[in-house]
């Protein structure tokens, strides 16, 4: 709070606004009638947490929990409004994405004088982790996802290619692309081509960090796009140029995450989140599974991370009852909900959630759903810094950055090397600013 | 004779080709839009795109608006996009009138330079003015009420100001004259004399007032929290989730959306064409 | 609409009213008249954007401190590639959009105002567009520029042309969003030249007609300068319009590929609501908002010259 309003202050606003009451708002609520504010950026979440939210009601007498919710790209906006009146509510939910510039910004609470020893037990701890920033616990997870390799089962047998496995190299996938890109009527475009790439972070990092590369140096605070990385991008961009995988363009007008279950494609790879749309889309027209993106050639295990984010729950310092919130937080990411509240694909960051029959999808495919939680024991890296957005681009300002770049690339625009420098030199100036 | 009649005929005929042309660039979109509307959501990405709205030769073939109108209780959003609407528009005619009549008629030193104010400040994009915007509304105790969505339209409306003062600087000086004669003072001379006289310009301020507080995203979604409050807008970004959307509903709602301006264009459209054609842009 | 008396009637009487000694009395009802505007354009206008101008030369973001800049941000603005490829955008859109949507609703009009008997059904039809909820119009258009399964490359197919990738091409992406941005608005400044077409007194077509001049000769002489007023004022509308564009650029093309139809006010959301960089892209506003007001001066001294009054 002290900071907001040094920085009111500044604009010589404060005295109006204490005139206007803004003290009269931060006034301790009364003991008995206590309203607990909670944001998230999901509306139909909301339906889903109802029940979880009541029961934390009835368990806290009086306590009284206020729930908003809007999509994403609305979330945000509004949140950092209230951050700048020092109006936050007391647990928002918080992304990967911009979890270390709220932190940096003092907007969220260390969690960790309030965890005890044992209060980590039960999660999955890589999960936890993402939510540490420099030590601090400012945010806690809900659910985390991983991306994966999406392929299928029908067409791989069609082409009587083996299901990728731990042990497939690049080459082989390769080989798989191109033995699975048909074009039967022979008009020089495939009805079903081997791959798919849509050149977003979740599409093109994973093979990326599969091969021990990096965008940014270790402390983040620079773009420095290492050889492996350079290797990785060029090798999908082979599978590109090669006809393996459409351009992008091509597709244009179709969402990129139908064409794998439309059966445009025979693999991709996507957040597993994706899973439920995909669920939906395919229904029984054939059959499909998941892999982990094949490790690259330039990695070892040691330095073939995986990648993974989370979606999370933070206490906010603008709140006078960390106490209550963290209970929440707690109660809302613990054993309260289970398997059925959680979109397919989006794992329960408490292990025990995820390792229901329930959430594993007995009897749906991908029949493999166990892979997505051997992933999350691997070593993480999630390549996230200040200014993600700029310099990656992402949301409304998805075209832009690395994004904008990797499509000239896809579409056979732009040399790689090119694209990577524009990329590197842009990057740079936005973090250096 | 017979000859330049043929051509007017044979003119006619083009004009009419390109208008039905133009007409169906133009409806085709809505087309679409209406067809969606009646399809289940994951019929809406098929491929190839089908033109055959699969709801209605089903049992309910107005689920999807059923679904929007019942279960995300947007008679509600109606009510509330309505209130906000009309009073905003309706301030946004007082105020306009006022001040257009006060810039074209009477003296003030220094109008000139309000009025290049009141001109000048639309040009700066609302994406940079909402935030400090935003603070105010706070201090002011704004926040979850309608009154972020009222009070700054109905009072500033530039494109409104700028029409009415034309409109009134067309109106005959004598009338005014004629009243002052006959005693009558400055307010007097107004309501009884040149108001009514403005009543086209003032409904077609009404109606695009109407229409560009009805479409308001931004302030909705920053100053309002509670559910009862929501606005048309705000609720058909319910139907966007976090990586889908549900397509068939949101073109429904649109659809629904629309129906209130479409009203409200009928309704004003005569007016409309007077007003415009007697404020700033007469020939 | 009844015939109003010549506007000079009403400059005549201001200028009768300066004459006389400027005592209170005779401005206090202006005063009055005029408050409610001005409170507004105080509390809700100029509060705000003297406020945003104060914050172009800081280093905001929203959830962060206030730190103070100087005119960083205007000078690393002037020399950032990213940002001169986006005024160039911002002038292209306006160079297509302006003149298209011009063009386009003078045509409608002019059409439009020939007694038509179903004038009034081509009027609502072309108004539609305007009152449609944007973001759900503009997905139908993205289906239609969609190139694999678009129905304008089906239809360019079937005459044997060429198709592209209209949004994903970046020599396409910006006139699609040009092309979609006419067609929203063209029937808003149609209904404003209509307006203005029927205050011209017929008996000027009837004497043309009786010299023998020809329809487009009619046009030039007659129509033109007697809609010029009208005409300036859609100029100035769309002018403005045109620095303005976001929604239909959020849903078609994103601003893409690789911000090739990211126009300033696209980037200034972008700056302001997704990166929260509230101090640069409160200077990027105010960058724009100079180069707007030197082109609205422009207009106005053109004004003088070509409007007839």
């Amino acid at each position: 709070m002290t900071t907001k309003r040094s920085a009111l202050r500044a604009f010589g606003l404060k005295p109006a606004l204490c005139a206007f009451g803004m003290f009269a708002g931060a006034m301790p609520a009364a003991a008995q009638d206590t309203t607990l504010t909670y944001m998230l950026w999901s509306p139909e979440q909301v339906e889903i947490e109802a029940p979880a939210i009541a029961a934390f009601e009835s368990a806290h007498p009086g306590v009284t929990v206020k729930v908003q919710a809007m999509p994403p790209a609305d979330y945000w906006p509004r949140v950092s409004a209230q951050a700048a009146s020092g109006d936050l509510p007391d647990v928002m939910a918080m992304s990967s994405g911009f979890v270390q510039e709220w932190a940096a910004a003092g907007n969220l609470l260390d969690l960790s004088p309030y965890i005890g020893d044992s209060a980590l037990d039960g999660y999955f701890t890589s999960a936890v982790n993402i939510g540490n920033i420099g030590g601090a616990q400012v945010a806690f997870p809900q659910n985390w996802v991983a991306p994966v390799l999406y392929y299928n089962r029908t067409a791989f047998d069609a082409a009587g290619v083996g299901y990728p496995n731990a042990t497939w190299t690049w080459e082989d996938f390769r080989a798989a692309a191109e033995a699975l890109t048909v074009d039967e009527n022979a008009d020089g475009t495939p009805e079903q081509y081997g791959y798919w790439v849509y050149g977003r972070y979740a599409h093109t990092d994973p093979w990326v960090f599969r091969n021990g590369g990096r965008y940014v140096t270790a402390d983040g605070s620079a773009l420095d796009i290492t050889q492996p990385a350079v290797n990785a991008l060029a090798f999908l961009a082979s599978l590109v140029d090669d006809g393996f995988a459409p351009r992008p363009q091509e597709l244009e007008g179709v969402r990129q995450q139908d064409v794998f279950g439309m059966g445009m494609a025979a693999m991709w790879v996507d957040g597993s989140w994706n899973i439920d749309n995909t669920r939906k889309l395919v229904g029984d027209t054939f059959e499909w599974g998941i892999a982990q993106v094949p490790m690259g050639p330039d990695a070892t295990p040691e330095t073939a991370a995986a990648y993974a984010w989370a979606d999370m729950l933070a206490v906010t310092t603008d709140t006078e009852q960390a106490d209550l919130a963290w209970a929440f937080v707690q109660h809302m990411t613990g054993p309260t909900l289970s398997a059925a509240d959680f979109t397919a694909g989006k794992v329960p960051a408490w292990t025990a959630t995820a390792e229901t029959e329930q959430w594993l999808g007995r009897g749906q495919q991908p029949d493999n759903m166990e892979l997505i939680l051997e992933i999350g024991e691997q070593p993480l890296y999630t390549g996230f810094t200040r200014n993600w957005s700029d310099w990656r681009g992402y949301a409304a300002a998805g075209s832009g950055g690395l994004n904008g770049e990797l499509d000239e690339v896809f579409n056979g625009r732009k040399p790689l090397s090119d694209a990577l420098a524009a990329a590197t030199a842009y990057g740079n100036d936005v973090l250096s600013r | 004779m017979n000859d330049a009649r043929l051509k007017r005929a044979s003119v006619l005929v083009a004009l009419y080709g390109v208008l039905l042309v133009y007409a169906a660039v133009t409806l085709l979109p809505f087309a679409w839009m209406l067809i969606t509307s009646f399809k289940e959501s994951r019929e809406v990405f098929r491929l190839p795109p089908s033109f055959v709205p699969t709801l209605l030769f089903g049992p309910d073939p107005l689920a999807n608006y059923t679904e929007v109108l019942t279960r995300h209780d947007f008679l509600l959003y109606f009510r509330n996009s309505f209130f906000v609407s009309t009073t905003a528009a309706l301030g946004q005619v007082a105020t306009c009138a006022l001040a257009g009549y006060a810039f074209a008629r009477m003296h003030l030193p220094g109008k000139t330079a309000i009025f290049a104010l009141i001109l000048a400040t639309a040009f700066v994009p609302t994406e940079v003015t909402i935030i400090p915007e935003f603070l105010l509304m706070r201090g002011l105790g704004w926040i979850d009420t309608f009154l972020p969505l009222i009070v700054p339209s109905f009072l500033v409306g530039s494109f409104g100001t700028f029409m009415l003062r034309e409109y009134f600087a067309s109106l005959p000086n004598e009338y005014g004259e004629a009243a002052r004669i006959d005693g009558a003072g400055p307010f007097r001379i107004f309501w009884r004399v040149y108001l009514p006289l403005a009543r086209p310009a003032l409904i077609s301020i009404f109606v695009i007032a109407f229409i560009n507080n009805w479409d308001e995203l931004l302030r909705p979604l920053l100053y309002l929290n509670s559910p009862e409050l929501r606005t048309v807008p705000l609720g058909l970004m319910r139907f966007v989730g976090e990586f889908e959307a549900e397509w068939a509903l949101l073109m429904a709602g649109s659809v629904a959306s629309t129906l209130p301006l479409i009203l409200v264009y009928l309704l004003g459209q005569k007016y409309v064409l007077q007003g415009f054609a007697g404020g700033g842009v007469k020939g | 609409m009844p015939q109003h008396a010549p506007r000079t009637g009403a400059r005549a009487s201001q200028s009768r009213l300066a004459q006389r000694p400027a005592r209170w009395k005779h401005w206090l009802p202006a005063l009055l008249f005029l408050s409610p505007a001005i409170v507004g354009l105080v509390l809700f206008r100029l509060v705000p954007i003297v406020w945003a101008f104060v914050l172009s030369f800081t280093d905001w973001r929203i959830f962060d401190d206030i730190v103070w800049v100087g005119f960083d941000n205007y000078i690393h603005i002037l020399s950032s590639p990213v940002a001169r490829q986006v005024l160039g955008n911002t002038l292209w859109f306006t160079a297509m959009y302006v003149p298209g949507v011009v063009v386009l609703s003078v045509s409608l009009a002019v059409v439009l105002n020939n007694g038509l008997r179903s004038s009034a059904f081509f009027r609502g039809a072309f108004f539609l567009p305007y009152i449609t909820a944007t973001v759900a119009i503009t997905l139908a258009w993205r289906w239609i520029f969609s190139t694999r399964f678009g129905l304008l490359n089906h239809l360019l197919d079937m005459v044997g042309l060429q198709g592209q990738a209209w949004l994903a091409d970046p020599a396409w992406a910006l006139p699609a969003v040009a092309i979609v941005s006419i067609w929203k608005d063209a029937g808003f400044y149609m209904i404003l030249l209509i307006a203005g077409l029927q205050t011209i007194d017929p008996g000027y077509y009837e004497a043309a007609r009786i010299d023998g001049a020809r329809p487009f000769r009619r046009f030039y002489a007659i129509t033109l300068p007697l809609l010029s007023r009208s005409l300036f004022f859609v100029l100035i509308l769309a002018l403005i319009r045109s620095t303005q564009t976001f929604e239909i650029t959020y849903a078609l093309t994103n601003g893409g590929p690789n911000r090739a139809s990211t126009t300033l006010a696209f980037y200034i959301y972008q700056n302001a609501f997704v990166h929260f960089e509230m101090g640069y892209a409160a200077a990027l506003a105010y960058l724009l908002c100079f180069a707007i007001g030197l082109v609205t001066l422009l207009n106005f001294w053109l004004r003088k010259r070509w409007v007839h009054e």
